[in-house]
């Protein structure tokens, strides 16, 4: 069984997220409001789930 | 069978960067989609559908990036850059040798790997000198040794905390005396595509370290060092790093990156590097097909 995903919200600031077409799984998108990056983790039609983008680790980079 | 006009797009994550990657390889008319590290299992497992044609690897964790082009190597796809080559700029070490097989002007450079061995290849290039660990990014670790007391505290503070030297090797440089800037070129396939100049006060010069940066020609003797890293690690996509010894007038080839970041550069100087490397990732699917 599948559940609906709606619109997200910021996970700093609640402010909430215009779902773009175009997202793709794995992009990272920034809060409009507060800049707080978000990586999109899910993405239906109707919405998207988010999470906190990953910290930058030692080995990234040039 | 291979889908001839599959392209996926291996990431850690998707970046504005890699995003406008995935855009321009697209409007080349290919089939392109992006390749998370978790999707890679299905893959290599062949359960989605045939072979991709070709995957292009922009995975930001060195780690990762090596991961995913060897896995896929091995299951019989293409990858650009290649795994051999990913490695090799990955290891500071590693293209050290190879520069010095080729015949490529780098600047002097040892392996260390132990305390003492840092010591005496310090006292061999003479001072200053930089250490650098092999691997590493965005400037993290390299440490200019201006005199003994400087070598000594870098020995201290490192062995207080790996006493055992697990983290060698590590690289000691020649310190190359380089008039405040230096050059960062994108290759694209054979092409130097574009130069940029990164001015910095600080003797580092990553643009993560707050450099400036502005186009610049790409001059005969900059062409001619592309070509002979390109005749080296093949065609490809590098950001290769040329730095102006004003002692000799001459540049040497600091480093090749596997994975060059342009989307901020784009923006200053308009060369569209994503566009021309999809146009590259499509000739060289043609270049498969006919095979
Ligand atoms: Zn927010």
């Amino acid at each position: 069984m599948t559940t609906a995903i709606a619109a997200p919200k910021c996970l700093v600031c609640d402010t909430e997220f215009e779902v773009q077409e175009d997202w793709e799984k794995g992009e990272i998108t920034e809060c409009a409001a507060c800049g707080q990056e978000h990586e999109v983790v899910e993405k239906s039609a109707t919405g998207a789930r988010l999470d906190l983008a990953p910290e930058v680790e030692e080995d990234w980079g040039e | 069978m291979t889908t001839a006009d599959q392209v996926l797009l291996s990431v850690t994550m998707l970046r504005p960067e890699e995003k406008l990657l995935l855009g321009a390889l697209r409007a080349e008319g290919l089939t392109a989609r992006p390749l998370l590290m978790e999707d890679l299992a299905e893959v290599v497992a062949g359960r989605t559908g045939g072979p991709p044609a070709l995957a292009v690897i922009r995975n930001l964790s060195h780690r990762d990036a090596i991961n995913v082009s060897r896995r896929l190597e091995y299951a019989g796809v293409t990858t650009l850059n290649r795994s051999s080559v990913i490695e090799a700029c990955n290891d500071k070490g590693l293209q050290s040798l190879l520069f010095a097989r080729h015949d490529i002007p780098h600047p002097v450079t040892r392996h260390a790997f132990s305390y003492d061995q840092v010591r005496s290849a310090v006292g061999e290039l003479g001072m200053p000198a930089v250490v650098k660990p092999v691997s590493g990014s965005w400037g993290r670790g390299v440490t200019k040794m201006a005199n003994a007391e400087c070598v000594e505290a870098w020995a201290g503070g490192r062995e207080s905390a790996d006493a055992t030297g697990k983290l060698f090797p590590v690289v000691v440089q020649a310190y190359v005396d380089k008039p405040g800037h230096d050059l960062r070129v994108v290759v694209v396939g054979r092409t130097p595509v574009v130069a940029i100049q990164r001015v910095s006060d600080d003797w580092r010069t990553n643009t993560h370290l707050g450099a400036r940066v502005q186009r610049v020609e790409v001059t005969a003797e900059i062409d001619k060092l592309c070509q002979q890293v390109v005749d080296v690690l093949g065609p490809g996509f590098y950001g290769v790093d040329l730095v102006e010894d004003r002692a000799a007038g001459e540049l040497l080839v600091l480093e090749v990156n596997a994975n060059p970041e342009f989307a901020k550069s784009s923006a200053t100087h308009g060369v569209d590097v994503a566009g021309l490397y999809a146009e590259f990732v499509a000739e060289q699917l043609s270049v498969t097909a006919t095979v």
